[in-house]
Formats: C-alpha cells, sequence, structure tokens
C-alpha cells in the first residue's frame, strides 16, 4: 500500500501546485504574454466566419479587435495581440475555466445557468430563434413544427426550448452550422431553427440566397454577451468600458453597418435595451 | 481555478434519464456495428489469405479503402451522400425512420470491419501452413477447411487483439454524434447545454465509458479462457485479467 499513497501524495501536490499556479488573474496574464485569447467560431456568419479569402472575421470578432484590445492596451501600457481559438458550444466554458482562453466573443447568449459558471459582459446584440426554411415550405412558426424534423445546434438555447414547448417536434442537433445546414439543404430535415440573426447570415452565404426563408416569430430571446471567468471585476469593467466606448464614439455603428447594414451581409436584428437611446443613429439601417 | 464543482447537476432533473437513453443508445449502435464488422471482418480477412487472387485482391481493397479514410469522412459520407443516391421512395422512408442511426451503424460497422478483417487475416496467417495441409489431406475442401479448422483457430488466436478492437470501436461510436445522433457523449454535452457544468457531465460520461469498457473486457478474457483449446496455444502462464 505504501507505493501507492506515496503515489497519491505526489498527485495531490502536483494537482495543488498547479492549481495554485492558475491564481493570477486575467489582467495579469494578458500584460505577462502581451496576447488575449478568445474563444470564437467559424462557422457562424456574420459574427464568427472564415470568409472567402480564408480569414477569421466577423462582427464579435471586429469588437475585441477594434473596440476591447485598444482599452486593455491602454490600462496596461503595452500593446496586445489578440489571438483566436476555436469553440464549441460544449467547450467554451471549459476553454474559460481552464485558462485556454480568456474571452468568448462569438454568439453566446447570456443566461443564467451559465451565469453560475462564467460571467458576461454587456448585451452586445439581441436577437431571437426563428426558423430557416425551403421557400414554400409549410411550415410557418414554431405552431407547425409538431412532427416535422427540426435541426438545432447542440447544446443551444433554441434546441432546448423546442424540445420542452413541441415535444412532439422530432429534434436532430448537430455539432455546427454547416452539418445542420448540408441537412436542412438536402432533405434530412425540414427546418433548421437557431437564432434569427444567423439564419439570416447563413442564408445570405448560400450558394442562392433565394430558395431560402425565414419564418416565424421570434420564439425566444437571446441576448448575446462576452463571457469570461468569474469574480474578475477589473477584467470585466475594462471589456465593458470597450463596448460602451464603441457605442460613444460611434465604433460600434461602423461595425454595425460593416455586417449588418446594406453593405453588409444580413438584415439587423433587435438592439440591447440599453443602447436604445443611441438607435435614432441607427436610423437609415431600418 | 474559479470553478466550483456541483455534482448534483447528475442527479437532480432530467440528466439521469438522458445519461441512461445515451447508454442504450450507444450500447445498441455498438452491438448492431460490431456484427456488421465481425461478418464483415471475418469474410474479408478469410478471403485475403486465399490462392483465388481476385478474391483476395477485392478483399485488399475493402481493407485498404475503409480503413485509410478517417471515420469522421465516413459518417458524413453515409449520412449526408449516401441517401441522395437512392430513390426518392427509400430516401423519405429512411429521412422519416432515424437516417442518422442506420447512417451511422454502417460506418461504424464498415469501418471497424476493415480493421477486424486485418486482425483475423494476422490470426489466419500465424497457424502454421501444416495445419491446413493436415486439414486438406483428411478430404476436406478449401472451404470447409476454412470454415471447421483454419477461422475457429484464428478466432480464438485472435481474442486479444479483437477485443481491442472492440473497444475502440464502443468508444468510436461517439463521432456518431457529428451526424446528430443521440449516444452517451451526445447526452453529456447536454446536461453541459442545460446546466453549464461541463466538468460534471463529462466525468459521468468518463466513467460509464470506463466501467462498460472494462466490463467488456472482462467478458471477453473469460471468454478466451473459456475456448481456449487445451494445448493448442502456448503460455506462460493462465491468462488472466
Amino acid at each position: 500500500m505504501k507505493p501507492l499513497m506515496r503515489l497519491v501524495m505526489t498527485f495531490a501536490v502536483v494537482l495543488a501546485v498547479a492549481v495554485s499556479a492558475h491564481a493570477e488573474t486575467t489582467l495579469e496574464k494578458v500584460s505577462r504574454t502581451g496576447v488575449l485569447t478568445i474563444g470564437t467560431r467559424t462557422g457562424s456568419p456574420p459574427f464568427a466566419f472564415i470568409n472567402k479569402q480564408n480569414e477569421w472575421v466577423g462582427f464579435s470578432i471586429d469588437l475585441v479587435e477594434q473596440a476591447i484590445a485598444p482599452v486593455l492596451s491602454r490600462k496596461i501600457g503595452q500593446p496586445i495581440k489578440v489571438e483566436k481559438k476555436e469553440s464549441a458550444h460544449a467547450t467554451r466554458i471549459p476553454l474559460l475555466t481552464s485558462n485556454a482562453v480568456d474571452l468568448i466573443a462569438e454568439t453566446m447568449t447570456d443566461t443564467r445557468p451559465r451565469r453560475e459558471s462564467v460571467d458576461f459582459s454587456l448585451t452586445f446584440f439581441v436577437t431571437g430563434a426563428q426558423f430557416l426554411v425551403k421557400k414554400g415550405s409549410p411550415i410557418k412558426s414554431i405552431k407547425g413544427i409538431a412532427g416535422k424534423r427540426v435541426a438545432a445546434q447542440q447544446g443551444s438555447t433554441n434546441a432546448r426550448i423546442v424540445r420542452e414547448t413541441v415535444p412532439k417536434a422530432i429534434l436532430r442537433e448537430f455539432p455546427d452550422q454547416p452539418a445542420a445546414f448540408q441537412a436542412l439543404a438536402q432533405g434530412q430535415v425540414d427546418t433548421y431553427t437557431n437564432d434569427g440573426i444567423q439564419l439570416a447570415g447563413l442564408k445570405a452565404k448560400a450558394p442562392n440566397p433565394n430558395e431560402w426563408q425565414i419564418v416565424g416569430d421570434f420564439y425566444s430571446y437571446e441576448p448575446y454577451g462576452m463571457a469570461m471567468r468569474k469574480n474578475e471585476s477589473d477584467f470585466r469593467h475594462l471589456v465593458n468600458v470597450g463596448l460602451m466606448e464603441a457605442i460613444e464614439s460611434g465604433k460600434y455603428f461602423e461595425l454595425y453597418d460593416k455586417w449588418f447594414g446594406p453593405k453588409g451581409n444580413s438584415k439587423p436584428g433587435l438592439l440591447p435595451v440599453w443602447l436604445l437611446p443611441k438607435a435614432s443613429r441607427l436610423a437609415p439601417l431600418f | 481555478m474559479s470553478y466550483t464543482f456541483d455534482w448534483s447537476v447528475l442527479w437532480t432533473g432530467q440528466s439521469g434519464h438522458w445519461l441512461l437513453q445515451g447508454l442504450l443508445t450507444t450500447l445498441n449502435i455498438s452491438a448492431l456495428a460490431w456484427t456488421l464488422a465481425a461478418a464483415l471482418g471475418i469474410v474479408s480477412g478469410a478471403l485475403r489469405t486465399v490462392a483465388f487472387k481476385p478474391l483476395a485482391a477485392l478483399a485488399a481493397f475493402y481493407v485498404e479503402f475503409f480503413r485509410n479514410v478517417p471515420l469522421l469522412v465516413w459518417m458524413f459520407f453515409w449520412y449526408f451522400a449516401v441517401p441522395p443516391m437512392l430513390p426518392r421512395p427509400v430516401q423519405d422512408w429512411l429521412y422519416v425512420h432515424g437516417v442518422e442511426f442506420l447512417a451511422g451503424m454502417f460506418a461504424l460497422g464498415i469501418y471497424h470491419g476493415a480493421r477486424f478483417s486485418e486482425t483475423i487475416r494476422s490470426g489466419i496467417q500465424s497457424i502454421p501452413k501444416t495445419q491446413f495441409e493436415a486439414a486438406l489431406s483428411t478430404g476436406l475442401t478449401t472451404a470447409q477447411t476454412y470454415r471447421l479448422v483454419i477461422v475457429p483457430i484464428a478466432l480464438r488466436l485472435i481474442i486479444p487483439p479483437a477485443t481491442n478492437e472492440s473497444l475502440n470501436l464502443l468508444k468510436n461510436s461517439s463521432v456518431a454524434l457529428t451526424i446528430s445522433v443521440a449516444e452517451l457523449t451526445f447526452q453529456t454535452r447536454q446536461i453541459e447545454a442545460y446546466t453549464a457544468k461541463a466538468f460534471e457531465a463529462l466525468t459521468a460520461g468518463t466513467l460509464i465509458y470506463l466501467v462498460l469498457c472494462l466490463t467488456i473486457a472482462a467478458i471477453m478474457a473469460r471468454v478466451e479462457r473459456r475456448v481456449a483449446i487445451p494445448g493448442m496455444i502456448a503460455r506462460v502462464s493462465p491468462a488472466e485479467h
């Protein structure tokens, strides 16, 4: 038994050292390494995706690079680099808690269960779930999906709502947007449900956008926030300052126009409530 | 680490129900795929050792083609590429009757069949040539020699590597979640989605896979001892686990 006990003790010590090494705050980490690592997506246009030129771009990524990173680098007094890593529904919280990334900047809905594990920034976008169907489909809204095959993203808030409110719908969950869309395009499923703004992005990027239709009223409320490790109010404050300064300077609206405006590739969604006083600036877009 | 563990998410709400459903789906798809893989593996593994060249070449083609393409690609192939090739009524029937489960099963079974095949071939090739000749000299045909002598001995010889392969198959069934099969790993992600407690959910999944695999390994070890032909295979000590 003795060698075993020694092994267990060694393991415990190694673990304790590892845990104490993690005690560094995000801000300390960023100023030590000069790098802010974000978790984002490759297939969620227009928030975060790989474009035709093979660049990893999007609204959420621009917000980090052009609004949040400058505030951080001003605070720590040195330029910082933004590094991107792929995150998915199932991995984004572990990515944060394991220190692999410092900030999740994609299309993450701010929910109460998630708030028990991570902290969220101010809401930077609001949308709701709808349905993407082939033109002429009998599905018009969430009322018409009972008995139909409905694709959704694994672990998304919409999948959960469909399961709970329309148990008769045949839910098929895919790990990412391209697989779900492929299943819809081939007829394995009858419709694909996701946040309206993402469906709009997907439709715009489809080979033949006119074949597709986004139907139904919003059946959920999806406020997007950027997620970070819990209980680091200094870092969260800087992220929020970045977002707020972008609103005040007009940078946010410039980016909004770039991704959702007439020249962008998606129709605008709703705005976060706290943004409403500034909404007059968006008038030409609506 | 700024993470607070909350293990109660595993037994509150629907978590237990989901894990059980996932476990059943995993066992179901693995058992069916294993049967397919074993059948394909035995036939193609035996064919690779026969003297008739076209059959051996066909078996070699099957093995090399299916084992050298990633399983994930096969999943997408069977789910996205195969159904559109079928006649419309068959497609419609499939889409209503769980096409993802069938596609996952075929992908898993055919891929692992190719890997089983190599295991069986190595078993057959480890049998001395004299055994084969002795069987033929008693008046058995080549087919009978394979069926009654060579394959039964080979199957006994390959139990350890076949166990390995079977465990791989069981664990690889998790790849089917990419085509929306709600198996065990899928369900652990589901718990994560509802509770935002990823580590707890993954730990539960890990433990279930571990218990499943250990059980299978134990059963196979028992089978190995049970079917051993006394004096046939030299052993340093009795097989144990």
